[in-house]
């Protein structure tokens, strides 16, 4: 098929953060180089060509710039400082918004103003709703009375919040996951695979899910523990507060050693270090992947320590027994954490959970797809 | 074999025949010939200390003939003589034996290399004995010079030599001068306007006190040999004219390629598939329109259009590169909005300032895309109705292997330079060589790039090959400093080894006449003789060979020099490299 050239494709994706689209003159340095590229999935000296020509309907369709984890090599080694880490990252916040089918993660990618107005407004509406059914602050709710915070916020109606929030954002995932597919698997660079790939391939999902076996694979171990640290503390905590809220966020302070305690501590532990490090990374610029931030970067990271933040003083002063500030801090921290889970998730960087794992899920049932092709091909020509 | 002393050098050429020739042995061997005096080998027989070993050997050993095995004659023949010269003997008494063209570059066996090496060196040796003493002819030189072209090149020749002085006439075929420059709206790479220092240039040319403009004039043929020349030409088609001068400057020209045969680009059948001369003239007039009066939204420019494709011309053109950034220049500035689209080859943008301009136009939201000239030429065609394009361009991008479409309304060929249509009769009046592209062939590529194979006659600007503006102004001035330095020598010395007729023996027959390549045979009426025009005489031998009474005796290739250096070649028993070869065979 011949791809139509978009002269205009590349003033669009600078407002997704692309620095340079002409320097390169494509040596091939970095696909040489990069530890992920590979035969089937050469990048990223194609995907900046095909980003430089605007071929979109190729850029819709590929997979290549979910398989990139930055480690930065590219850009640091680049003779022409074409920074193609940066093209596949701006690629990436690209292609979120092409598979976003209400058209929310265009607009909060490339809007200051929209991305941070649909934060403060979601923040807003949850203060709202608890000023409004605010109780008045009984004799036990006070200090006497010990912090209860279940009482004065009942824990079902966070529980009906969770699972309404959980299920609104499973959706949208769900069905722009649903648009990747088609146009990776059955878009332009379609290929014929056969079902019983589909599940022979699966188990790959929650394998790099869990490891991102790929990250590790580049250069710099260190950003992969980082990462997986940061994600791991992040899955628990969101396991915990919406699947086992209940059994989390007891009105009973267990002893430190209670599993209960111990998980909360760990996943606190992994998020604060994960967030930290990257924050010091960024701000010092330390690696080509921290080079450039774009405000989609730094809001997902502010949020989020917000949010640990938040989360570990309402845990402090429940233990130093000061219910009021437990109770305000309490509304702050959902006031953070709804948005940063509402906006983040489905529309912007965090959506990145479930397209990383699922392009590398789609790789490879390309790739067995084609191996057989091949395959039978051969068989078919010896016999 | 006539007595005589000779002396033999065997030149390693470093390696080059070295390690092919065993250059020491047959040193050693040649020296017990008959009438070898002296036979050395040496490192390098051109250098300084080579050259003084020769005279020095001379002197001391009273050498009166000198055979240097060495490279090809046409080389370092003129160096030898000169070294002859200087040592006080006749520069005529040398003879070379090219054993690296004809030996060790050609030969893999480095035994049966050694003998034909020695088969060269014989007959050297043999052919040398019965060489004689010769002495150059001096003739005057005419100072007025003809410039054949009004173009940048013609014009600037012309007043380099009007301003030292000295008359110059210029033909020009059109009604005007500036040539295709002036045809030209910025030139490149620092997109300066040419009619800025055209128009001046002309103004100049045409006034000058020493230069006489002819337009409209062709010319049909010339006659004489360097320092005299003469012709006579028709100005406007009017009165005869003859001009005599001393000197040729050929500064013809070239013709921009005709894409019709380019069945890919659609030119001649999508109107809105312009050549870059159109294009020049679309800037000239300041609006760049498609046919249908609109304002084109996709521009798309081709290179290599009729260059480096074996179909078309396997060379390039050297200036569209360059000429096709300074579109892409112009079309941004024209049209902020548009999608412009570069579909190179390569991207020839050398020389001074054409780099920068590459790199600055890529900075200017130019779409550059490459093909591969030798197959798989982009191939333009109509748009479908619903498309927001007049045209679409499909095409294989090289640096991405893609197959892709770019849209336009306007598609610019830039259309290769090729040699005039008349290249041809120029040459033949001129004495001019063409190479396979009819383009002009210069004296040697390096060391002679203005002068031709005629004594006296110039060659510049694109009737030698694909130039820019500077190139063919460098050229030019070139050329005039030749010009000039010939006029101020007053003479020349013109080669004496040419043919001389035995008036006693000729029988008039005319044969040498019909058989002479450079006319330099007239028939005297009077005597019923033949004779010989030493100064445009290049001694090819053609008349020799045809006489049929001998009367014709080529200079330095007598019956008896050629007999006696078939016979050295012949006579291999003597030395005992070659018993060796001939008793294995």
């Amino acid at each position: 098929m011949n791809y139509r050239v978009d002269p205009t494709f590349k003033t669009d994706l600078k407002k997704f953060g692309l620095q340079s689209w002409n320097d390169c003159f494509h040596c091939g340095n970095c696909t040489a180089m990069c530890p992920l590229s590979e035969d089937s999935f050469m990048f990223p000296r194609q995907a900046i060509r095909t980003m430089q020509m605007g071929l979109k309907q190729k850029l819709v369709s590929s997979i290549d710039p979910w398989l990139c984890y930055y480690c930065g090599e590219c850009s640091d080694t680049c003779p022409r400082d074409a920074n193609p880490g940066e093209v596949m990252m701006s690629l990436r916040r690209y292609l979120t918004s092409l598979y976003d089918w209400t058209g929310l993660s265009r607009k909060f990618y490339t809007s200051k103003v929209w991305e941070i107005g649909a934060i403060l407004l979601l923040g807003g509406l949850i203060v709202l709703a608890f000023a409004i059914f605010w109780p008045s602050i009984s004799p036990e709710l006070t200090s006497e009375g010990g912090v209860r915070i279940n009482s004065i916020i009942p824990l079902k109606w966070v529980e009906y919040g969770d699972w309404t929030m959980a299920i609104i954002v499973a959706l949208l995932l769900m069905s722009n996951l649903f648009r990747m597919y088609l146009k990776i698997v059955h878009g332009a660079e379609a290929v014929k695979i056969p079902f019983f790939l589909y599940f022979k391939e699966a188990w790959r999902l929650i394998f790099h899910f869990s490891t991102q076996w790929s990250f590790s694979k580049c250069d710099g171990k260190k950003y992969w523990l980082w990462h997986w640290l940061l994600m791991s503390g992040y899955t628990i905590m969101f396991i915990i507060i919406v699947v086992f809220l209940p059994w989390f966020q007891t009105e009973e302070i267990y002893d430190p050693w209670h599993p209960q305690r111990l998980l909360g501590y760990y996943a606190t532990f992994g998020l604060l270090f994960g967030l930290i490090a990257v924050i010091i990374g960024r701000l010092r610029k330390i690696n080509a992947k921290f080079k450039f931030t774009h405000v989609s970067d730094w809001l997902f990271i502010i949020m989020l320590l917000l949010t640990v933040i938040t989360g570990i003083l309402v845990h402090v002063f429940r233990l130093a027994g000061m219910p009021l500030a437990t109770y305000y801090l309490y509304v702050a921290h959902l006031a953070i954490l709804v948005p940063m889970i509402m906006i983040e998730v489905p529309f912007s960087k965090w959506s990145h959970l479930a397209y990383r794992p699922f392009a590398i899920y789609f790789a490879n049932l390309k790739k067995e797809a084609q191996k057989l092709q091949e395959k039978s091909g051969t068989n078919f020509a010896t016999t | 074999m006539k007595d005589s002393r000779i002396g033999v050098y065997i030149c390693w050429c470093g390696n080059n025949i070295a390690k092919m020739v065993d250059v020491e042995q047959l040193a050693e061997e040649i020296g017990k010939l008959e009438n070898v005096i002296i036979s050395r080998d040496y490192k390098y027989m051109c250098s300084d200390p080579g050259q003084e070993l020769v005279i020095k050997d001379i002197k001391e050993h009273q050498l009166d003939r000198i055979v240097v095995a060495a490279c090809s004659p046409r080389i370092h023949e003129l160096t030898f003589r000169k070294a002859l010269e200087n040592a006080g003997l006749n520069q005529y008494l040398l003879e070379m034996a090219n054993i690296r063209e004809h030996v060790s570059w050609v030969h893999t066996d480095r035994e049966i290399a050694t003998v034909k090496a020695a088969d060269l060196i014989r007959a050297a040796i043999e052919k040398v004995s019965y060489h004689e003493p010769l002495e150059k002819l001096s003739v005057d030189i005419d100072p007025a010079t003809l410039i054949i072209g009004g173009g940048v090149a013609g014009m600037s020749a012309a007043l380099s030599i009007a301003e030292a002085g000295k008359q110059v006439y210029l033909l020009e075929r059109d009604e005007k001068l500036g040539g295709h420059a002036a045809d030209i709206d910025l030139s490149f790479p620092y997109l300066n306007s040419v009619a800025s220092f055209l128009g001046p240039m002309i103004k100049r040319v045409s006034e000058h006190k020493h230069i006489k403009v002819y337009k409209g004039t062709t010319i049909e043929d010339i006659f004489g040999y360097i320092g005299n020349f003469e012709t006579s030409i028709k100005p406007n088609g009017g009165g005869k004219e003859e001009l005599k001068f001393g000197h040729i400057i050929v500064a013809t020209g070239l013709k921009a390629y005709d894409p019709t045969p380019i069945e890919n680009y659609a030119y001649g059948r999508i109107k809105d598939v312009i050549t870059s001369s159109e294009f020049e003239q679309m800037l000239l007039s300041g609006k760049i329109l498609t046919k249908q009066g609109k304002v084109p939204e996709h521009v798309a420019i081709i290179h290599c259009v009729g260059s480096r494709n074996n179909d078309t011309h396997e060379y390039c053109s050297r200036t569209c590169c360059t000429t096709a950034l300074k579109y892409a220049n112009q079309l941004r500035s024209a049209l902020p909005d548009a999608g412009i689209y570069d579909l190179y080859a390569d991207m020839r943008a050398f020389g001074k300032g054409c780099e920068e301009l590459y790199t600055s136009t890529s900075g200017r939201n130019i779409m550059f895309l490459m093909f591969d000239p030798e197959k798989n030429l982009p191939v333009v065609s109509e748009a479908k109705q619903d498309e927001e394009c007049e045209m679409i361009i499909r095409m294989e991008e090289k640096m991405s292997g893609e197959n892709i479409e770019v849209p336009a309304d306007l598609v610019i060929l830039m259309t290769a330079m090729e040699a005039r249509d008349d290249a041809k009769d120029i040459s033949h009046i001129a004495g001019i060589s063409m190479c396979g592209n009819n383009f002009y062939i210069e004296k040697h590529p390096k060391l002679d790039p203005v002068a031709t194979t005629t004594d006296g006659v110039y060659i510049v600007g694109t009737c030698q090959g694909p130039k820019d503006i500077p190139e063919s102004i460098s050229q030019a001035r070139a050329a005039a400093a030749r010009v000039l330095a010939g006029i101020l020598r007053g003479t020349v010395a013109v080669e004496v080894t040419t043919a001389v007729v035995n008036e006693d023996i000729c029988c008039g027959c005319q044969t040498c006449i019909s058989v002479c390549p450079y006319s330099a045979i007239t028939f005297d009426e009077e005597k019923n003789v033949s004779e010989v025009n030493e100064v445009i005489c290049k001694g090819c031998g053609s008349c020799g060979s045809a006489c049929p009474t001998g009367a014709i005796r080529s200079r330095h290739y007598t019956d008896r020099q050629i007999l006696s250096q078939i016979k050295g070649m012949l006579n291999r028993g003597k030395l005992k490299i070659t018993q060796t070869i001939i008793e294995e065979a």
